[in-house]
């Protein structure tokens, strides 16, 4: 390993970190954007809440995972505070986990920021899988009006698909899911089957920025940084790039050399 | 030699859900939601019967002084630590504060740390499998760097036409190969589903 490398290896991460930390505090340029410049899912989805009643009864299928948890969280709150907003009632439930944990965590900073815990009451963890997705499926049309499902983990908005749509007809089916779940959830999107979805962070900022809620304590303090997001990914293209590029010289090189002989 | 129990239980439940879903009976909803029900009871007691084989094996490692001494002790202590908080007597089971604290201050930012420690290990490994020379890992790395391109967070009308790419590419290609595993993996399912129905086993083949 050479000198360079090796000073790379030490110092690079510590770098990156830093980078990060200052593309975080500084202000976001205005040429750089994290709202998808298509605003379907966002219209889609408040289309989707403005067709649910007044006072809905929202069921919230909370099963995120905790790897791509930050990815939705600013979305994820964002509905949950659009929802109240809309005087919903929501009632949280869980079949992983993971989901359960982050669901306690988010009801807990709902009731922390004043919100009557009577309207966001707790189903807590129903283990089984698919056999307590059709248990909640009995009787659910005739309770909610709404399902919201934040995916993530297994049981994300497929299995509501799969094992409650059948079993509870006229029910509004929402999902919030991270980006690795779009081609999953993309076709149940174009069957109607889903009513919206914000799956990209790109499709979820193009929603909040669309919220008429400033100022609201449910919203996260502070949006994602743009630009933090873009140099995390010019430090991965510039890695994979010059990978890459080693690569492809290495290649040549060897071609030239077989070619010479 | 093969045992008949399995198969015919699978049938059974099988044909009663299936038939619940196609016929409004009253009977027939109240079998099936007591074979629901029944699976149901069966997870939840496999779930904790999975903790607590954890638990027990993490501790006859500590006894026997066997495997990664700290990792078990580590495990043993959050177990203990979680269950404590939400089991003591006038504790509010996952409603209490301590609950609430260990899992919002405590276990959702680490968990959230180690998955972001993953964006480095990632690159690392994308850097590794390409000094392997495996084309595989030269098409999956030049994949990701392209998307990773079209995927930049820029405004105007470069930006509109970087994400309208990157739409396209997650909708066609992306979604075509992974709409195509799902669909392979449903074959898979069904097929097996119809060989297990059918009793057919691998001595069959």
């Amino acid at each position: 390993m050479t000198d360079r490398a090796r000073l790379l290896r030490w110092f690079g991460p510590a770098l990156l970190v830093a980078a990060l930390a200052l593309g975080w505090i500084l202000p976001t340029p205005d040429v750089l954007r994290l709202a998808t410049p298509d605003p379907r899912a966002a219209g889609e989805m408040t289309a989707a809440l403005d067709a649910l009643p007044d006072e809905a009864n929202v069921l919230v299928g909370f099963d995120p995972d905790l790897g791509t948890y930050a990815e939705v969280r600013p979305t994820v709150r964002a509905l949950l505070a659009d929802l109240l907003d809309r005087d919903a009632q929501l009632a949280f439930v869980s079949l992983t986990a993971e989901g359960r944990a982050l669901a306690v965590s988010e009801r807990s900073r709902l009731e922390r920021e004043g919100v009557d815990p009577s309207v966001v009451r707790d189903l807590g963890f129903v283990a089984g899988a698919e056999a307590a997705l059709v248990d909640l499926a009995a009787g659910l049309s005739d309770r909610y009006d709404g399902i919201v499902v934040v995916g993530g983990n297994d049981l994300g908005p497929r299995s509501w698909v799969e094992q409650v749509l059948p079993r509870a007809s006229g029910v509004a089916l929402l999902a919030v899911t991270p980006a690795i779940l779009l081609p999953e959830v993309r076709p149940y999107l174009a069957t109607g089957q889903v009513d919206a979805a914000l799956i990209t962070p790109g499709e979820g900022a193009a929603y909040r920025g669309g919220l008429e809620l400033e100022g609201s304590a449910l919203l996260e303090s502070r949006e994602p940084s743009v630009l933090a997001i873009l140099i995390g990914m010019l430090a991965a293209v510039a890695m994979l790039g010059q990978a890459l590029g080693a690569r492809a010289v290495a290649t040549l090189r060897g071609t030239r050399a077989r070619d010479a002989e | 030699m093969r045992r008949p129990t399995f198969t015919a239980l699978v049938v059974i439940i099988g044909v009663l859900l299936l038939a619940d879903l196609l016929v409004a009976n009253d009977s027939l909803g109240l079998l099936a939601a007591i074979v629901v029900d029944a699976a149901i009871l069966v997870a939840a007691g496999a779930a904790l019967a999975a903790v607590g084989a954890l638990g027990a094996r993490r501790l006859g490692d500590l006894w026997r002084r066997r495997g990664d001494p700290i990792g078990a002790v580590l495990v043993v202590v959050g177990m203990a630590t979680i269950l404590i908080a939400g089991l003591r007597p006038g504790s509010d089971g996952s409603a209490d504060p301590a609950v609430r604290w260990l899992l919002s201050a405590l276990l959702i930012p680490l968990g959230a740390s180690l998955f972001g420690l993953l964006f480095v290990t990632t690159l690392l490994a994308a850097r590794r499998s390409l000094a392997g020379r495996s084309p595989s890992a030269i098409v999956l790395v030049a994949a990701a760097f392209v998307t990773l391109l079209l995927l930049l967070p820029l405004a105007g009308a470069g930006g509109g036409w970087l994400a309208g790419a990157a739409g396209w590419a997650l909708d066609v290609p992306v979604g075509a190969v992974f709409r195509g595993l799902l669909i392979g993996v449903g074959l898979l399912t069904a097929v097996f589903a119809a060989r297990t129905l059918l009793g057919i086993g691998m001595a069959d083949d």
